[in-house]
């Protein structure tokens, strides 16, 4: 039980940190994110890396479905509903 | 709009002949890239496929494509779409729910096709999008088809699904075949979500690697090609709506009106391939596929190379 509690509190902060390096990643061009993100360019540049950034948003997202059921009630084993 | 030749980029009889080869062999295992990169070479057509004009006519063809799929599978859709809500509300993805359990298997085999296709779809796609890597791909995806067809007989768990659909034969439509696909596991979903990345490659079928992975964790044929087309709907049409503003903004000029006749040639030949798809693995396997693929791959091949 404490290590599902403790796999969803990392899953969750892993959530977010990937969301917000979504965001970054979609809200500055590729000059302005910070020069440990794959993709920097150091020269001035206009370009945006939107799939980067909807790659981590979905990460993020699955990181947060999992904390969800991690944390939700057991499952019972019935037989399938027909 | 016109070249600087002054023709056209795309004729409306190419638009035609490039629609209704995408929505059959999108869904046909026999790859729709590889036939987009190959054909228009055999015709002779002027074609460039790295240019943008042409990849935003490609995005009104796999939208059409997509949405078909979609509208085709409507029913099901609508019981996944209730089942997804129904685990999230639960907090838990119950056995006995085959839908909140298909829900989630396509979701955890989209995420990594997914990633996958964002990150290295552009670098893939400048290396290989030639003909001659092409052909030899159609000829890999032949030797994958007839790898699934020898694997399948010792596939975990098929010998029972399939006596199943012996014993029930009306149980072919859903939502009995739902149950039978939420019998696979978390850790095959991803295996088989992942495989469709290959179809990065030119001349890898999606639909022939999600088949063919689907008989290795031991779908039978039908319910394999089920489980496929369903997986393809949103990584398709993800993948088409992200491109979506290229084909209405500049890259579009020229082309829009060919996109259009492109996307409905190209959703009613998908609406066609995928009922007959349906049909044919009732009783049917992956062979004569992966035949095709290798003679059309072999011919190619000699052809560019020689």
């Amino acid at each position: 039980m404490r290590n599902d509690r403790l796999l969803a509190v990392l899953a969750t902060l892993a959530g977010v940190a990937l969301i917000v390096i979504g965001v970054v990643y979609l809200a500055l061009n590729e000059h302005d994110i910070p020069s440990f993100f794959p993709g920097h360019n150091s020269h001035p540049s206009a370009h945006h890396h939107v799939k980067h950034g909807i790659a981590a948003i979905l990460l993020g997202l699955a990181c947060f479905a999992f904390a969800w059921f991690r944390t939700g009630p057991r499952e019972t084993r019935t037989a399938p509903r027909s | 709009m016109v070249s600087a030749a002054g023709e056209h980029l795309i004729t409306y009889f190419q638009a035609i002949v490039i629609g209704l080869l995408q929505g059959v062999t999108e869904l046909f295992p026999i790859s729709s890239l590889g036939h987009a990169v190959i054909l228009p070479k055999l015709l002779g057509w002027n074609l460039n496929q790295k240019e943008p004009y042409f990849l935003a006519f490609l995005v009104a063809t796999h939208l059409a494509t997509a949405i078909v799929l979609f509208l085709f599978f409507l029913p099901e859709w609508l019981r996944i779409l209730r089942g997804l809500g129904r685990s999230i509300r639960d907090r838990q993805i119950a056995l006995a729910d085959p839908d909140a359990r298909l829900a989630w298997l396509l979701v955890v085999g989209t995420i990594p096709a997914g990633l996958i296709g964002l990150l290295f779809e552009h670098p893939l796609r400048s290396l290989f999008s030639n003909p001659t890597a092409a052909a030899a791909f159609l000829l890999v995806n032949g030797l994958i088809l007839f790898a699934a067809e020898f694997l399948r007989r010792r596939a975990p768990g098929a010998a029972e699904r399939a006596r199943d659909l012996e014993l029930h034969p009306d149980s072919a439509t859903s939502p009995e075949a739902e149950k039978r696909l939420a019998t696979v596991g978390f850790r095959e979903a991803v295996g088989v979500g992942t495989a469709q990345a290959a179809a990065l490659f030119p001349g890898i079928s999606r639909a022939g690697v999600t088949i063919g992975g689907g008989l290795f964790v031991g779908l039978t044929h039908e319910d394999a090609a089920r489980y496929a087309f369903l997986l393809a709907t949103p990584i398709i049409g993800a993948a088409a709506l992200l491109k979506l503003p290229d084909l209405f903004g500049q890259d579009g000029n020229g082309v829009r009106g060919q996109a259009l006749v492109g996307a409905l040639c190209a959703g009613a030949a998908a609406w066609a391939a995928v009922r007959f798809l349906m049909r044919y693995f009732e009783t049917n396997r992956l062979t004569p596929f992966a035949i095709y693929c290798l003679f059309a791959g072999l011919t190619a091949l000699l052809v560019f190379v020689i």
